[in-house]
């Protein structure tokens, strides 16, 4: 069975981009690294057979900075099956007024909603699981 | 209901959800001009529904997270005007879809409230629809570093504070010019002002906010808010895309627009002070 793909958009220049690449790193390795991996997204944005066959048909969790839904979209294009999707500005929704760091660095309460989102993904990971194993 | 889709649902005949989703098409169809496009025959032979895809606003409704009709639009590059998703539905009502095929109480519960909020947004879009707003803007652009700022070229008035409006007859509508949202940068959250009631020139006409700081708009005329730009709640994210358009605020009937003018700019002169903000301030 393949491992669940978590993929984090490539936004650079804002803090958001930075929390979702964080987020993915965390899941993949260190939280499930034996049940999740993480594809670039810039190689299948190109189009190249072995980044597509990857994901094409295997259950993917995206994990978005901005509403713009880049990795969402484009893992759907090259035919993933994105299973949930996340925008990180959403979860800061959550949390009004709080300082997540900047576009190099989180702080120590960005990294919390880091963490919460992570424990999410780690469910839908789970889910996903179970109902492969079906 | 006037407006009409062309649906199209996924084919899950072995799920609840999927069945669900066959159901909302068929309601659809029976109260409306809707068509259905079966999602089969369409990947085999897609001859027979392009009419109808190109025609009529598409509805796609997927019963579960494979989203196989989705996946199928895209496919076939139509463009999506609206989605539903039966089990993210059935989430956000509190309804437990029953593991058997037959529709029973709450399926049936599930498919009447996905009809009404398809009925509800049509509504919205009727009321939306009433302000002739123009459709194709020209805007000239000032850019600096990565920042582009637009400002429409004709029919709009500003005041100094970067909100805009935009009149027809005795009522108009408001919001911010592309200076607020490229300052606020990802703007999160919407507080809009209240329908009904009345507003004086330069008073507070709402809110949004970014992760970086908290923006009231500057009412630029006085009169009573009669509508609010309620997509903005769900997605504020709008006045980012473009504030002129989809990232409108709010509409007012006016009480005295010819003394309100007398503090308002155009282009022209707004656009001198775009420029020097821009310059002195670089965003």
């Amino acid at each position: 069975m393949s491992k669940v793909k978590v993929i984090p958009c490539s936004g650079i220049g804002k803090v958001y981009g930075l929390m979702a690449r964080e987020a993915a790193l965390k899941v993949t390795n260190e939280l499930k690294p034996g049940e999740t991996e993480t594809v670039c997204l810039a190689h299948i944005v190109t189009g190249d057979a072995e980044a597509k066959e990857k994901i094409e048909g295997v259950s993917c969790i995206t994990i978005d900075g901005c509403p713009m839904l880049c990795a969402a979209k484009s893992v759907a294009h090259e035919g993933g099956v994105v299973k949930a999707q996340y925008r990180t500005v959403d979860e800061m929704k959550k949390h009004r007024g709080i300082d997540p760091g900047t576009a190099t660095a989180l702080s120590e309460d960005g990294w919390k909603i880091i963490d919460e989102l992570c424990e999410k993904i780690c469910v839908n990971v789970d889910e996903i699981i179970k109902e492969e194993a079906k | 209901m006037s407006k009409s889709y062309a649906i199209l649902p996924c084919n899950g005949l072995d799920k609840c959800a999927g069945c669900i989703s066959k159901e909302v098409a068929l309601r659809l169809t029976e109260n409306t001009d809707s068509e259905i496009i079966c999602p089969v025959l369409y990947r085999v032979a897609d001859a027979r529904y392009n009419k109808i895809a190109s025609e009529k606003p598409l509805l796609v409704i997927d019963g579960c997270a494979t989203r196989c009709a989705s996946k199928l639009a895209s496919e076939k590059s139509l463009k999506i005007a609206e989605k539903i998703n039966v089990t993210d539905e059935a989430k956000s009502n509190d309804i437990t879809i029953a593991s058997g095929l037959r529709l029973g109480e709450n399926e049936l519960r599930l498919v009447d409230s996905i009809i009404g909020k398809l009925t509800k947004v049509e509504e919205k879009t009727e009321i939306e629809s009433t302000f002739a707003f123009p459709e194709n803007i020209q805007y000239e652009t000032y850019s600096k570093d990565k920042f582009t700022f637009r400002v429409p070229k004709e029919g709009f008035y500003f005041n100094e504070n970067d909100c805009w409006v935009y009149v027809v007859g005795n009522k108009a509508r408001i919001g911010v010019t592309d200076y607020v949202q490229q300052s606020l940068q990802d703007i999160m959250f919407f507080t809009p002002p209240t329908v009904g009631s009345e507003i004086e020139q330069f008073g507070e006409a709402g809110n949004i906010e970014s992760g970086k700081a908290v923006f009231e708009l500057v009412c630029p005329v006085s009169g009573t808010i009669t509508a609010v730009n309620d997509k903005l709640l769900e997605a504020p994210e709008l006045i980012n895309q473009n504030p002129y358009e989809k990232g409108w605020i709010a509409e007012i009937e006016l009480s005295d627009f010819e003394s309100d003018k007398d503090f308002l700019i155009d282009f022209a002169k707004y656009f001198e002070v775009l420029k020097r903000k821009v310059d002195e301030f670089h965003v």
